[in-house]
């Protein structure tokens, strides 16, 4: 062996040690709630916790889907951040291949409002959004709370989409009409295939980020019925009083089990996708 | 572009300006109150609230630590995901996990991790025989912090982590192999080839993660609420607390004033080394 | 191709749009039909099964007038309220508690319910407990539940460590800590206090040594922390660092997280809402032995009365029928199956009678309805202000109290001047 793959050979096992303990730190938390949530009641108050359950109850599993609230907080999210996402889209993506395309004063005013907008104490915007939504009878109604998330998610959302067109060469475009393509003809043959991995990207993300939202829906919605995911269940941990931790931990897992498979799809795109937005910009 | 225009001015660009203007009226919630204008009364107010700058120092402290602890762990995983390892897919899956997470439901977990009767931590390290009586991690008046920072550092850290690998990635691999065929060892070519060629990056993702680090709200509201004791009261929850709570909006607008001075002022920092970039 | 495509998604939009829209319309007056919603806070599950028996029956004996049954939860029950008076989307039928909802009667949030509340039900509940939930002469919520501090012991270690189990009608607090120090050995605390939220505690305890906290003159109320007030939490800080017969860590942890160290005998004694008798018969083993202490005494024995409470909005379209529903509530049996269900004292004698005939007194039940005559009306539950300076003042610094970080002098001071920061 050379000895410059003797010592890369060296040089392997501190790196994979290091990449364990970071997987351990970083996997452990959640190996630990899907052990909590096939634990019995009287299993979780034992002071002498173990990883594996001694005996998987699979039923946490049925309570909680049998749970009216859960199930319909579930819907409620999925209708909400699909609404979000296609609205988002629909909007952002004609501005966004506007801002990418045209230079303007409107431009930079643009980038400026998203970066703004990116930064702004939520707490500012939520007090008058309460009091404007009260006005236009929409609190406490899903259709205003996806308004929220439409104008909220549109700023990460265009400079994502943006910097995807952006890495579109223009000269795609100018081929195409030299070849005698009209406008629409050129967007939608030669701009929007190439478009789709980023499309698909950016919609995943606007959907996580409206899945997971937590601090408008506590504002803005009060009903139970009308309640997303993300608020009931964190209702339902709390008071002086125990709360069937079995369930809820599978209620939490169930949870987040749309955002992980879509993020398990996207590990990769992700990585060129926030190359566009940061670096590119 | 004009369809965008509509639905953002209406909700984000007037509420904005209503917001900081709120600031400069005693709107209270209760059965049609009227509000006055009262000019500055809200931020002499607050200029006396020794809670409030208690909880604008925590936020400081806590969005510095998580940030600077984001990078550093960041950093280091990055690097490694760059590397040719085996089962790296895996790695970065997993990486991707606490991202993937509502913020509700990872303070959930955590709160499970930490109990100090039941929970995983306190009696691995009593069954260790490193601490005689289990510390409740989160109601501990002096640990509670640095618990709270050890969870957004989690919950954060996949973000910082990509953003860095996908620099790391645009290092064009030429550059290294020059430097090697130079003699340059790794630290050294971390230093001359990597380093510059991120500075931009790290600039980009150290300044929004400070920025949404300290404009955190969902995790520590379920963690702690903000306690014990408010050591761990977020401004964010604190002016929360003061218009939910207390029904006070206009004060709890001023907070909020209060605390963009802080942001723009960081923005301007942030913009600069962006344009410098550009140039 | 790609502009249907275009279309196609754009109609996707519309319908999804659509979608979120309908379903959330307001379950409304369909057909004459009156809907009122009753958010329940209720979360014990014998609790929650009797409260919607009650809605069941109701509804059966009312076909015009339904009832939705609400779950919701004790942590985010104020913030909910104030947003949803504010939106004007509060439930019909409210469940808080009588020192929470004070603040909403007087900004004029509640309804009053003097008309139908039926006799039985009035002069079945002592007044003391009334004017816990009235005002301005209303009625602005019908008083349910009553819940007390008990002091729950494992029978085995008090059996090891030869200390007798005691009788009387009360316990006092010297004897108590007596006893936690008879229970303290190696690897064993005499007691475990979950004193998170230890605000509520204090200010109820206060009343065994008539430590009022508030004092009213005229229209000005001032926070007084002296020697009665003093009582509870000296003793209490007493027991922590002098005795060392309470586990420091369980100081820190809410009421219900210490039940685990109880099961698991890390404490003999540990003190709780009388309510926690439920999970302790739900979670612990059989082989573990448990029974209820006397209830504690000073100078007296009385505690704050701070009733569960039902009301009614103002701004509900039907506060008639929905003020009856509340009555229907009060009366002797449902109101005793809620009690059951939650290990709590029903406020009505008539319904304390039916417990007490349908347990036979047993799992502590016979200490816990005798502690239903020691509550009180108490002045902290009157007064404006006192969420916030329970959250900002008062829940800290008795948390850094007994954390040991101030002394009992700074703790008075502390307390008295945050009331006047807090603009009380």
């Amino acid at each position: 062996m050379t000895a410059g793959a003797r010592r890369r050979r060296l040089v392997r096992l501190p790196q994979y040690g290091a990449l364990v303990l970071y997987m351990l730190f970083l996997a452990f938390p959640l190996l630990w709630m899907l052990s909590t949530s096939l634990k019995s009641s009287s299993e979780l108050v034992s002071v002498t916790p173990s990883l594996l359950p001694s005996s998987p109850k699979w039923s946490n599993y049925s309570t909680v889907l049998r749970e009216q609230g859960l199930t319909r907080s579930a819907w409620n999210s999925l209708r909400v951040s699909l609404a979000s996402t296609v609205l988002v889209i629909l909007v952002g993506l004609p501005a966004a291949y506007a801002l990418a395309r045209f230079r303007s004063r409107l431009r930079t005013a643009a980038l400026g409002w998203i970066l703004v907008s990116q930064v702004f104490p939520l707490i500012l915007v939520v007090i008058p959004l309460f009091l404007l939504l009260k006005q236009l009878h929409l609190f406490n109604t899903l259709p205003g709370l996806v308004a929220v998330y439409l104008v909220w998610s549109l700023p990460f959302a265009l400079w994502m989409l943006q910097g995807y067109v952006a890495s579109v060469p223009v000269e795609l475009e100018e081929a195409a009409a030299i070849d005698g393509a009209g406008r629409l003809r050129t967007l939608s043959n030669v701009v929007l295939p190439l478009l789709l991995p980023g499309l698909v990207a950016t919609a995943m993300f606007t959907f996580i980020s409206a899945w997971n939202e937590f601090f408008f829906a506590l504002v803005l919605i009060q009903s139970p019925e009308r309640a997303t995911l993300s608020l009931t269940l964190a209702r339902f941990l709390g008071a002086e009083g125990q709360v069937q931790l079995g369930p809820l931990a599978a209620g939490s897992l169930l949870a987040t089990v749309p955002s992980l498979v879509f993020f398990a799809f996207l590990q990769r795109r992700l990585t060129s996708g926030l190359l566009a937005g940061a670096v590119k910009g | 572009m004009l369809p965008a225009l509509l639905p953002i001015l209406l909700f984000s660009a007037i509420p904005l300006v209503r917001g900081l203007t709120l600031a400069f009226t005693d709107s209270r919630a209760g059965f049609n109150v009227p509000t006055h204008f009262v000019g500055v009364d809200n931020f002499s107010r607050l200029l006396d609230n020794t809670l409030f700058w208690s909880s604008f120092r925590i936020g400081l402290i806590w969005a510095f630590s998580v940030t600077a602890l984001q990078f550093v762990l960041g950093l280091g995983l990055a690097l490694l995901l760059n590397q040719p390892l085996r089962l790296r897919w895996l790695a970065r899956t997993l990486s991707l996990v606490p991202w993937a997470m509502p913020p509700v439901i990872v303070a959930i977990m955590w709160r499970i991790m930490l109990d100090p009767s039941v929970g995983p931590i306190s009696t691995t390290l009593q069954r260790l025989g490193l601490t005689d009586s289990p510390t409740n991690w989160l109601g501990d008046f002096s640990t509670a912090l640095p618990a709270v920072i050890v969870v957004g550092v989690w919950a954060g850290m996949p973000q910082t982590t990509i953003t860095l690998l996908a620099g790391l990635q645009a290092v064009p691999e030429s550059l290294h192999e020059a430097a090697a065929l130079d003699g340059a060892g790794s630290w050294q070519r971390f230093r001359h080839v990597t380093w510059p060629a991120l500075r931009t990056v790290v600039a980009a993702i150290t300044s929004l993660d400070f920025i949404w680090n300290f404009n955190s709200f969902g995790l520590v509201y379920v963690l702690t609420a903000g306690g014990p004791g408010g050591k761990t009261m977020l401004p964010m929850l604190f002016a929360y607390n003061e218009a939910f709570r207390y029904g006070e909006f206009g004060y709890a607008a001023a907070m909020g004033d209060v605390m963009v001075v802080l942001i723009v002022a960081l923005l301007l920092f942030y913009l600069r080394s962006r344009l410098r970039s550009a140039t | 191709m790609k502009t249907r495509k275009f279309a196609a998604a754009a109609a996707l939009a519309v319908a999804a749009t659509a979608l979120s829209a309908c379903g959330s319309s307001d379950s409304g007056d369909a057909n004459g039909t009156i809907t009122l919603k009753f958010q329940s806070l209720a979360f014990q599950q014998p609790t929650v099964a009797a409260s919607k028996k009650i809605v069941a029956d109701w509804n059966a004996a009312h076909p015009k007038v339904q009832v939705q049954y609400i779950q919701g939860s004790w942590d985010s029950v104020h913030d909910q309220l104030v947003t949803q008076f504010q939106g004007g989307s509060a439930p019909d039928i409210i469940h808080d508690e009588s020192a929470d909802i004070a603040g909403f009667a007087k900004q004029g949030f509640l309804a009053d319910l003097t008309p139908q509340i039926s006799s039985q039900v009035k002069s079945s509940i002592p007044d003391g407990v009334w004017q816990t939930v009235s005002g301005d002469g209303k009625i602005y919520a019908g008083p349910t539940l009553l819940q007390s501090y008990v002091v729950f012991v494992n029978t085995d270690l008090l059996q090891q460590a030869g200390v007798a189990l005691p009788g009387g009608p009360t316990l006092s607090w010297d004897a108590f800590q007596t006893m936690a120090k008879q229970l303290t050995k190696p690897k064993q605390y005499g007691l475990g206090w979950g004193l998170k939220s230890p605000t509520a505690t204090v200010l109820n305890l206060g009343l065994n040594f008539d430590g009022k906290f508030f004092y009213t003159e005229g229209d000005k109320t001032t926070v007084k922390v002296d020697a009665g007030e003093q009582e509870v939490p000296r003793r209490i800080h007493d027991m922590i660092y002098t005795d060392k017969s309470i586990d420091p860590t369980s100081v820190t942890q809410s009421g219900g997280d210490v039940l685990p160290g109880f099961y698991a005998g890390k404490y003999a004694m540990t003190v709780q809402g009388s309510y926690a008798a439920q999970q302790i018969v739900a979670d612990a083993k059989p082989s573990f032995h448990w029974a209820v202490l006397p209830i504690l005494a000073g100078t007296s024995a009385h505690q704050a009365a701070n009733p569960q409470t039902l009301s009614v909005s103002a701004q509900s379209k039907h506060v008639t029928e929905a003020a009856q529903f509340v009555d229907f509530f009060l009366s002797a049996d449902n109101l005793a199956a809620v009690a059951q269900g939650d290990w709590l004292i029903p406020t009505s004698s008539a319904a304390q009678a039916a417990v007490a005939a349908k347990t036979g007194g047993k799992d502590g039940w016979t200490a816990t309805l005798a502690t239903g005559a020691q509550l009180t009306e108490a002045p902290f539950q009157q007064v404006d202000n006192y969420p916030k300076w329970k959250d900002q003042v008062a829940t800290p610094t008795l948390q850094q109290y007994f954390a040991n970080k101030i002394d009992l002098a700074t703790l008075g001071t502390k307390l008295t001047d945050g009331w006047n920061q807090v603009g009380g």
